[in-house]
């Protein structure tokens, strides 16, 4: 197989990249790990998503890992922009990812886990476990299990393919598109930020911007994992607010 | 690293008990089909554990990763998985059972440059080689995050 010599880059070029933002310097720092994003999307294949789609996402994800990386924080890129490229594949398979041989129930039971995931994240402030998630949709524990692997499993298609009804298994799940309100929700969210103390924006930022587990965060900061959970959980309360009192 | 006790062993003054209590173990032929034995085991025991859905998500990504770098691209013989859940922390070990020596593989599930370090990196709290009574395998360790009530 001929390979493409790829342009080495060394954390010299990402401090340099920090300090100027040199666009040209940018697509260097890009081009030299697109065999990252190439790899990290191998180990998604056969999962009904092509290949180049998910390089796509990962190169992508790649982009934004290079324009949020921060070299003095003293970890190597690599780790970081397999972090970053990791977390965006699994959402990718979160939002799109679909088993064809799933039985209708196990479908329409992981359209319900997305959402009620969400929604218990946002009340408790951390992401459900199965038991809650089960309380919540009504099903058993080996239900939500049973739908999680199908939902994320092997030999899956999109949510958007042809069933053996007319139309997709999409069309008639009767949801409105979130991303009607995205941008509107994305102004409320930056003016809802600028709210918060500093300290409480930078957990945010950690967390969900550049992927770092709550302990990971206590580490850098030096507080208890426990408090980086309440911490959290009270921003997200304050945001959750910022959302509700908009007319 | 290494440990100092088999965890595949068991009792040793006891080899016919069965394991401890939030102990499965799994034997899988190696076949790319049957790693969604290893994928729900894991879930099912971080489930237990009260592991939320997001780090299950990740154990499972993890102990795919797991077996692929235990395999280094071998296709025969089996898989032992052993997987010891508590409220606090899940450990999962695998460990190669067979005779064939490792073999290429396609470019991308290649271990190039550390690339299954760095994946298990983001995924776990702790990974590496472990050697036990004659084998070598892999073990990763993920702590659960504590949520206040």
């Amino acid at each position: 197989m001929v390979r493409t010599a790829r342009p080495e880059t060394t954390t010299d070029d990402f401090v340099e990249f920090a300090a100027t933002r040199d666009p040209a310097l940018r697509d260097r720092l890009v081009e030299s790990h697109l065999g990252l994003a190439h790899q990290l999307a191998r180990r998604f294949a056969n999962r009904g998503e092509t290949h180049d789609d998910l390089v796509q996402v990962a190169s992508v994800a790649l982009i934004n890992a290079v324009d949020r990386f921060d070299p003095s924080r003293g970890f190597a890129f690599s780790t970081f922009a397999t972090r970053t490229v990791l977390g965006e594949l699994k959402r990718h398979f979160r939002d799109k990812g679909w088993a064809v041989r799933a039985p209708r129930r196990i479908q329409e039971l992981y359209l319900e886990l997305g959402r009620a995931t969400d929604a218990l994240a946002q009340e408790l402030g951390h992401p459900p476990t199965i038991r809650e998630l089960a309380e919540r949709t009504g099903a058993t524990e080996e239900a939500v299990l049973e739908a999680v692997e199908a939902g994320q499993g092997y030999r899956a298609t999109s949510i958007d393919a042809p069933d053996r009804q007319d139309g997709t298994i999409a069309s008639r799940l009767g949801d409105v598109d979130a991303g009607f309100s995205g941008t509107e929700d994305h102004q409320v969210l930056i003016q809802a930020m600028a709210t918060l103390p500093e300290r409480e924006r930078l957990i945010l930022q950690l967390r969900y911007v550049d992927g770092l587990t709550q302990s990971e965060i206590a580490e850098r900061i030096g507080v208890s994992q426990m408090h980086v959970s309440r911490l959290l959980a009270v921003s997200i309360s304050k945001l959750r607010q910022s959302f509700v009192a908009e007319p | 690293m290494s440990v100092t006790a088999d965890p595949f062993r068991g009792d040793p003054d006891d080899p016919s008990a069965p394991p401890a209590a939030g102990v499965v173990e799994l034997t899988v032929p190696v076949e790319s089909d049957l790693l969604v034995l290893a994928r729900l085991t894991i879930s099912t025991v971080a489930a237990r554990s009260s592991f939320d859905i997001e780090e299950i998500e990740d154990l499972r990504l993890a102990v795919d990763e797991l077996c692929l770098s235990v395999l280094q691209g071998r296709r025969v013989g089996r898989l032992h998985l052993r997987f010891e859940g508590t409220p606090d922390q899940i450990e999962v070990w695998c460990r190669y059972d067979g005779t064939a020596e490792p073999a290429d593989q396609p470019e991308g599930d290649a271990d190039t440059d550390g690339l299954s370090g760095r994946i298990l990196d983001a995924l776990v709290d702790e990974h590496g080689p472990v050697t036990g009574d004659g084998w070598l395998g892999s073990r990763l360790c993920k702590r659960r995050v504590v949520h206040p009530d």
